[in-house]
């Protein structure tokens, strides 16, 4: 039977106390020994990753901005003694997504450690506070567990701001509580466009200020970007288009539908897989029948997998992409080559390679943490910059350090990122949004299966 | 292509799909057929039979589509790996008997479907945590072959499905026919006690007929792994619900029922996502689920089913 | 298994009221938000496994799509309560916002509706709303055999998920619903603060446990347990069975729906996902662990499950990767225990069905042991001796109250079988038998075995269906008739291989025996009235004073659970469980088989003496000594057809049945 669905319930008694470390300790915490590894044994379930999160897409080549080599000096200097003051950190640890969830804590933990040791905030030790927003009996990031934490969150003086979530899902759920408590939060990775569209303001922000703010572009423009891409660089004249049951599969593939018919795409059919069946090869053919020039595909890899198999076998030579819940390594490893040859993907952020500053930062993240950063990674890092940022900026103003002055210093923050200037708009989105394009193409130099080296970079899709 | 050849095309998709269905579809059948129990661990061997297979496949060698094999090699390391599938899940089926259903047998109630539901449980998460959760590339070393005929694509993976399927069904209708222990298998189906009185060892008739189920469902599994390159933890559920829909339609305990059922349901899957929409189609099947239970609840072709009073 | 002292009355009554204030108290001493929040969780937790528990536990009906439910009251507070539906504004809505149910949104031609049905009333809408999907999904599939209802209620909890997410105009789909309404008390809105959901799920809980333990006591609970316990058993004791089965899974039902419009309050937003199959196996898990049928049970196993998963699990983790790093042993290190919870389940189930099939926290009653001076006290043989107290003034309405003296045949037949043949598969079992039973007479029926005497007495309490004939009792036909209407018409019968209830008391088996002429209803047994307490009063005096007439070789043991019992009290307390019935034909297959001559003799006094009471009695009897001191006359069956008939005597010089007995000695064996 299958081991992979959401249970709503989930109260975990204490999500934060296990993982709730020093910031000091964290420091070390590529060689110490307490701290679950990255690459600890993760039950990752395909079954879970519907709503609005985006996958693994560990990028070969970090480029590098120098606004990060300020604080990199990583020594054992005393911290100044002073005032603890809280970061919050919302994650979904355990289950399903606690790999690409511990890449997103590393880069979070860093940036912390960083900043206290180049004494960035005189008299003031910044520490993590690190909740998992996920339950053993999710299996995956829990809403009911998110919303526990922000109320853990909201009734601490001492916490600032937070960091997180990783997933839309437990976003709806923490947003309302955090909007009450005038805590604002930056998510690195969760893309549904309502938590921050005023339309939903009296949802998911009764306290009538933004609080919801990200590092990452919304769906509301990867799937039309996309069919932009589709429309102008590739001219295909029609499209069928799937999506996995999920909310961050339907809603991408609605919004590449609307933008698709809007660029003068015949949309020839639309139809929604069962991520835990198997057998597609009915749908397939029901595209190929249709006579189809393109098919896109809004989901994640669960149903990818298969679904790039049978298309393989079935209609290999029409233009196949999907966004970037298949920008992952099963892409290589579970489909692998030669079906995901050519499948077009889409990445919610800047491309940043080639910059020999990110290069740095990538690779001090990998010889501290021991493993490689994701583009997740590098928005949590930014996130993480964006509210140090904040926190500086209220004392300097010398301002009470309160959550609340924090979040207007946030909304008003202009800051140096790894991926460029973070300016965010009225409701807290970030203002520049650009999503990228990158196609699976197989290198015989190397093996079939070394993700990082197996896709490339096309082009900035097309912005309307 | 025309709406004929559509529907062609969907009819030789809905036949693989069937004919896999069949083979689950039987194990649900005789365990039923025999115990009167629906054997929700019947889902996990399937999928212990996919990761066995598996396992024969790359110590042969395979990765991937990297390999691919021809005339008697290719036939040989097939055979192996579905033996290999076939007895690593029949011992499998023993042990489940033996050891978590033996015990409850003479206990009433929903004990021993709780137990089998466990039991799923617990085979499913030891493959989850054994594969890390992964999707997994199953090894495929048959050479690309597809044969069109007047449109309708049919390709040798299909044809292979179609075979390995037929000759197991036509082995076990032997097996159940014309064998001693295939006659004290329907003796006990009937009968319990009389055949206990007829000196069958009713006992070993009911491990023998685990054996056969889970080894079938091995056998499904690893086929279902080379049909769709593709194997993880989760593939028994879907199956597992759409085999046991089948072996319900076709007339539970009825043998060639569950062979007809299993077709039946491959067709309607598929050609339900053709003509009316794929997301409805697992609504579809279980709506026939629930149908044929209310309506007609000894299926198409009638239950064999024991009568005890 | 260590026996733990058994609390007493008082103890308990103590302990509840401390957990009670301790729970009420916990929020005004300092508990954190989160912390009040997860016991808020907790309670939903609580609330789902006490519905389950009714399904499963009590009637024994394994129902895997339990979460469907759940999702359906879930939906309906949060599509009633939430911007999801918005139609165009007309008078039609006017009625509406005045009571409060809609508010008209913007203004003139551009109006909508919002739905703001209040909390407090979606309740019990979301209960009765989820019941009625229990009841009109359950109708059709409860005849159903209890493993086919498992697979079906397993596709129902399959495919309310995928409606929910393939109708986005109801639900707004995979997205899922969002901005539901927090409660309102009084105008003040519990927005996003945790303390208020948490006395409402305090309060739940203690609600739906009240539910649960009345109905447990209650004569619908005793049925459900008779219907768990052995179906055929209860269904010839008067149950009604489709319909019981029936309330107890739209109780199952109710409960779910009002638990999903608490914890989507809560919430505030809901998905299809958070329904799925692993919801329902989670709350299985929790009642197996806990045990089935025990109320306290589903508590314990709801709150378990909590500590295993919040608090042990990540613990443990912990532990053995720090051990792993130690000892330098990479699989220790990088195992993820949390990832194992499923795995755990499993465990769980297997475990406990293979070794403690009556979970942590058993329902049943571990046996009352006998004092000293009850085991060797002498027997007392009761029966006509004991003073039957009321017992004939209660049969006096149904029975005909003049005992009658040694049966005369001119003494209209109260049953009569007329060509009666029933038959399975190619076997004939009887052919064309035809028989009478006067009024107040006592009849024996006897022949080798396989002569198809059980099956007589089959065909006349509607268990099997014959091919032809008629069966009549006092004027009314009894062929078509459901087993527990005919019981209700007053024929009540025992089971040759004993048909008891056997993880239920002595006095509920006795009490189930008077199910049909128990009247109490749902609103009453909630409410616990006085007339049902009275009638229940009634109902344990009157099980007292049946049991009475066994002497004391019953009346010390009213609380044991039948189970335990030696084989000739068993065979008593289903006779007693069949004169429950207040029955004016009584059907007794082989009373004294497994007696012991002084014990049959005993026996057969004592249903001599039931005659007395104005009793009809049709007796199939192995024993010629006990057929000739009771009865009036003898049938003697021989391959379903009746080879002699007359008095004992009589029969006994009878040399055809001399022939049938002796000549066929090896098959009778």
């Amino acid at each position: 039977m299958r081991g992979s669905y959401s249970f709503p319930i989930g109260p975990e008694r204490d999500g934060g106390v296990a993982m709730s470390y020093r910031l000091d300790r964290a420091a070390r915490c590529g060689e110490d020994a307490g701290r679950p590894r990255v690459d600890a044994l993760i039950g990752r379930r395909p079954g879970m990753k519907e709503i609005s999160q985006m996958h693994l897409s560990r990028r070969h080549m970090l480029g590098g901005l120098g606004a990060a080599a300020g604080f990199m000096a990583l020594g054992g200097a005393a911290l100044a003694a002073g005032k603890t003051y809280r970061i919050g950190v919302t994650l979904p640890l355990t289950g399903a997504d606690a790999e690409p969830a511990h890449l997103i804590l590393n880069g979070i933990l860093l940036a912390i450690d960083q900043a206290n040791k180049a004494g960035a905030l005189p008299g003031i030790t910044l520490e993590a506070m690190v909740l998992n927003n996920a339950t053993t009996t999710a299996g995956e990031y829990d809403p009911a567990q998110a919303a526990t934490n922000a109320r853990k969150l909201v009734g601490d003086p001492g916490v600032l701001v937070n960091i997180g979530p990783e997933m839309s899902g437990s976003g709806k759920a923490m947003a309302p509580i955090l909007s009450m408590g005038m805590l604002a939060t930056i998510t690195p990775s969760s893309t549904s466009p309502s938590i921050t569209d005023p339309a939903f303001a009296a949802e998911f922000d009764p306290g009538g200020k933004p609080i919801y703010f990200r590092t990452v572009t919304t769906d509301a423009y990867q799937g039309p970007d996309m069919a932009n891409f589709y429309a102008e660089t590739l001219r295909v004249p029609s499209s069928y288009i799937l999506d996995d049951s999920g909310a961050y599969g339907v809603g991408l593939a609605d919004a590449f539908e609307k933008q698709a018919k809007a660029k003068g795409i015949t949309v020839l059919g639309r139809d929604r897989l069962d991520p835990r069946a198997d057998d597609y090869t009915a749908v397939v053919t029901k595209i190929e029948a249709s006579g189809a020039a393109s098919l896109y595909f809004g989901g994640g890899m669960q149903a990818a997998v298969k679904l790039v198999k049978q298309c393989h076998d079935i209609v290999p030579k029409i233009v196949k992409g999907g966004g970037d819940g298949i920008l992952s390594p099963e892409m290589v490893t579970a489909a692998g080559f030669p079906a995901a040859e050519g499948w077009y993907v889409t990445s919610a952020s800047p491309h940043l390679a080639g910059t020999p500053a990110l290069q740095k930062w990538s690779d001090l993240y990998t010889r501290t943490y021991g493993v490689q950063p994701s583009d997740y990674s590098v928005t949590a890092y930014d996130a993480t910059l964006v509210a140090i940022a904040a926190i500086q900026s209220v004392t300097k103003a010398g301002k009470p350090l309160t959550a609340a002055n924090v979040r207007d210093a946030i909304q008003a923050s202009k800051v140096e990122g790894l991926q460029g200037t973070i300016v965010f708009d009225r409701n807290g989105d970030l203002a520049q949004h650009m999503v990228t394009v990158f196609q699976f193409a197989y290198d015989p130099k190397y093996r079939a299966t070394d993700f990082p080296h197996q896709y490339r970079y096309v082009s900035v899709a097309p912005q309307n | 292509m025309s709406p004929t050849h559509i529907l062609l095309q969907q009819i030789v998709n809905g036949l693989s799909l069937g004919a896999i269905y069949a083979l689950l579809a039987l194990g649900f059948t005789l365990v039923y057929g025999i115990l009167e129990l629906i054997n929700f661990a019947h889902f996990s061997v399937f999928v212990v039979g996919a990761m066995a297979g598996l396992l024969v496949l790359q110590a042969f060698g395979l990765q991937g589509q990297s390999v691919i094999l021809h005339g008697a090699p290719l036939v040989l390391v097939l055979l192996a790996a579905l033996v290999a599938a076939m007895l690593a899940c029949g011992l499998l089926g023993v042990l489940i008997e033996r050891y978590t259903l033996r015990p409850l047998r003479a206990v009433t109630g929903p004990m021993a479907m709780i137990t089998t539901i466990g039991v799923s449980y617990i085979l499913v998460n030891l493959v989850l945590l054994l594969t890390r959760a992964q999707s997994l590339n199953y090894p495929d070393p048959l050479p690309a072959m597809t044969a069109t005929f007047g449109g309708v694509t049919v390709s040798g993976k299909a044809v292979m499905i179609w075979i390995v399927a037929a000759i197991l069904m036509i082995a076990l209708d032997r097996f159940v026919r014309r064998t001693r222990l295939g006659q004290a298998m329907r003796a006990v189906a009937q009968d319990q006690e009389a055949a206990r009185m007829m000196g069958v060892d009713v006992d070993r008739v009911i491990l023998v007929t685990f054996f056969v189920a889970s080894a079938l469902a091995g056998a499904a599994g690893m086929i279902f792994g080379l049909y769709y390159n593709f194997a993880d933890y989760n593939i028994g559920y879907t199956a597992g619900l759409m085999a046991f829909t089948a072996a319900v339609l076709g007339g539970i305990g009825n043998i060639p029922g569950a062979m007809l059922g299993g077709v039946i349901i491959g067709l309607i899957d598929t050609l339900g996502s053709q003509y009316i929409a794929a997301k409805w189609a697992d609504v579809i099947v279980f709506s026939i689920l629930i149908g044929t239970l209310v309506f007609r609840p000894a299926g198409l072709l009638g239950a064999l089913a024991p009568n005890r009073s | 298994m260590i026996a733990l002292p058994r609390p007493s009355r008082r103890q308990k009554q103590g302990l509840l009221a401390l957990t009670f204030v301790l729970l009420m108290a916990f929020p005004l001493v300092g508990g954190s938000q989160a912390d009040i929040d997860i016991i808020a969780n907790a309670c939903a937790y609580a609330a789902l496994a006490l519905g389950l528990n009714i399904v499963v536990g009590f009637a024994g009906l394994l129902d895997l799509g339990y979460a469907a439910f759940f999702a359906i009251g879930a939906y309906s507070y949060g599509v009633l309560n939430s911007f999801q539906l918005q139609p165009h504004w007309s008078p039609f809505w006017q009625p509406f916002a005045s009571l409060g149910l809609v508010a008209k949104l913007g203004i003139g031609a551009a109006a909508t509706v919002h739905f703001t049905v209040s909390f407090w009333l979606m309740l019990p809408v979301s209960a009765a709303i989820a019941a009625l999907f229990g009841v009109a999904f359950g109708a059709p599939t409860l005849r159903l055999k209890g493993d086919y209802l498992a697979i079906v209620t397993l596709g129902f909890g399959e495919i309310v998920p995928i409606v929910a997410r393939n109708w986005p105009a109801l639900t707004n789909g995979a997205a899922g619903l969002n901005g539901i309404g927090p409660p309102k008390l009084f105008g003040w809105s519990f927005g996003v603060d945790a303390t208020p959901y948490y006395y409402v799920g305090i309060a739940l809980v203690a609600f739906l446990l009240l539910v649960a333990w009345r109905l447990k006591a209650s004569r619908i609970g005793r049925a459900w347990m008779a219907i768990r316990e052995d179906a055929v058993a209860a269904q010839a004791m008067g149950i009604h069975t489709s319909r019981l089965k029936l309330i107890a899974f739209a109780t199952g039902a109710a409960f779910a729906g009002v638990t999903g419009a608490f914890y989507i309050a809560k919430l505030q937003t809901a998905t299809p996902d958070m329904f799925d199959l692993p919801v329902s196996i989670m709350v299985l898990v929790m009642i197996v662990l806990g045990g089935l049928g025990s109320v306290w049970g589903a508590i314990f196993g709801a709150v378990a499950l909590e500590i295993l998963q919040a608090w042990l699990l990540p613990a443990l983790n912990g532990t053995t990767q720090a051990l792993g790093q130690a000892v330098g042993s990479g699989f220790l290190r990088t195992l993820d225990l949390t990832s194992a919870s499923e795995l755990i389940f499993g465990i769980i189930l297997v475990v406990m069905m293979l070794y403690r099939r009556d979970g942590l926290v058993p329902a049943a009653r571990s046996g009352v042991t006998l004092a000293f001076e009850q085991q060797d006290a002498p027997i007392s043989h009761g029966g006509s001796n004991m003073p039957i107290l009321g017992l004939s003034h209660h049969l006096t309405p149904l029975a005909v109250a003049a005992p009658l003296a040694v049966a005369v045949p001119a003494v209209p037949a109260i049953l009569s079988v007329r060509d009666l043949s029933v038959g399975f598969g190619g076997i004939r079992a009887l052919k064309s038998l035809s028989l009478d039973v006067p009024e107040g007479g006592i009849v024996a029926v006897i022949g080798p075995n396989g002569s198809g005497k059980s099956t007589l007495f089959n065909a006349i309490t509607g268990l099997v269906t014959p091919q032809s004939g008629r069966v009549d009792f006092a004027g009314r036909a009894l062929i078509g008739r459901r087993p527990d209407q005919i019981l209700a018409l007053g024929v009540a019968r025992t089971f040759q291989n004993i048909r008891l209830f056997p993880h239920l008391s002595v006095i509920e088996n006795v009490l189930i025996g008077q199910h049909a002429h128990l009247r109490a209803g749902p609103f009453g047994i909630l409410c616990n009235t006085p007339r049902t307490r009275a009638e229940e009063r009634r109902a344990r005096e009157f099980a007292a004073e049946i049991l009475a007439i066994f002497g004391n070789r019953l009346v010390p043991r009213l609380e044991q659970n039948v189970s335990d019992l030696s084989y000739a009290n068993r065979r008593r307390v289903e006779i007693a469980r069949a004169l429950a019935a207040r029955p004016r034909l009584l059907l007794l297959d082989e009373p004294t088989a497994g007696m012991n001559p002084a014990e049959s003799h005993e026996l057969a006094g004592q249903i001599a003496a039931f005659r007395t009471l104005g009793l009809t009695i049709l007796i199939i009897e192995h024993k010629l000594d006990v057929v000739t001191l009771l009865s009036d006359r003898v049938i003697v069956l021989d391959q379903g057809e009746r080879l002699a008939e007359g008095t004992a005597a009589a029969v006994r010089a009878d040399p055809a049945v001399i022939a049938a007995y002796i000549g066929r000695r090896p098959a009778d064996v």
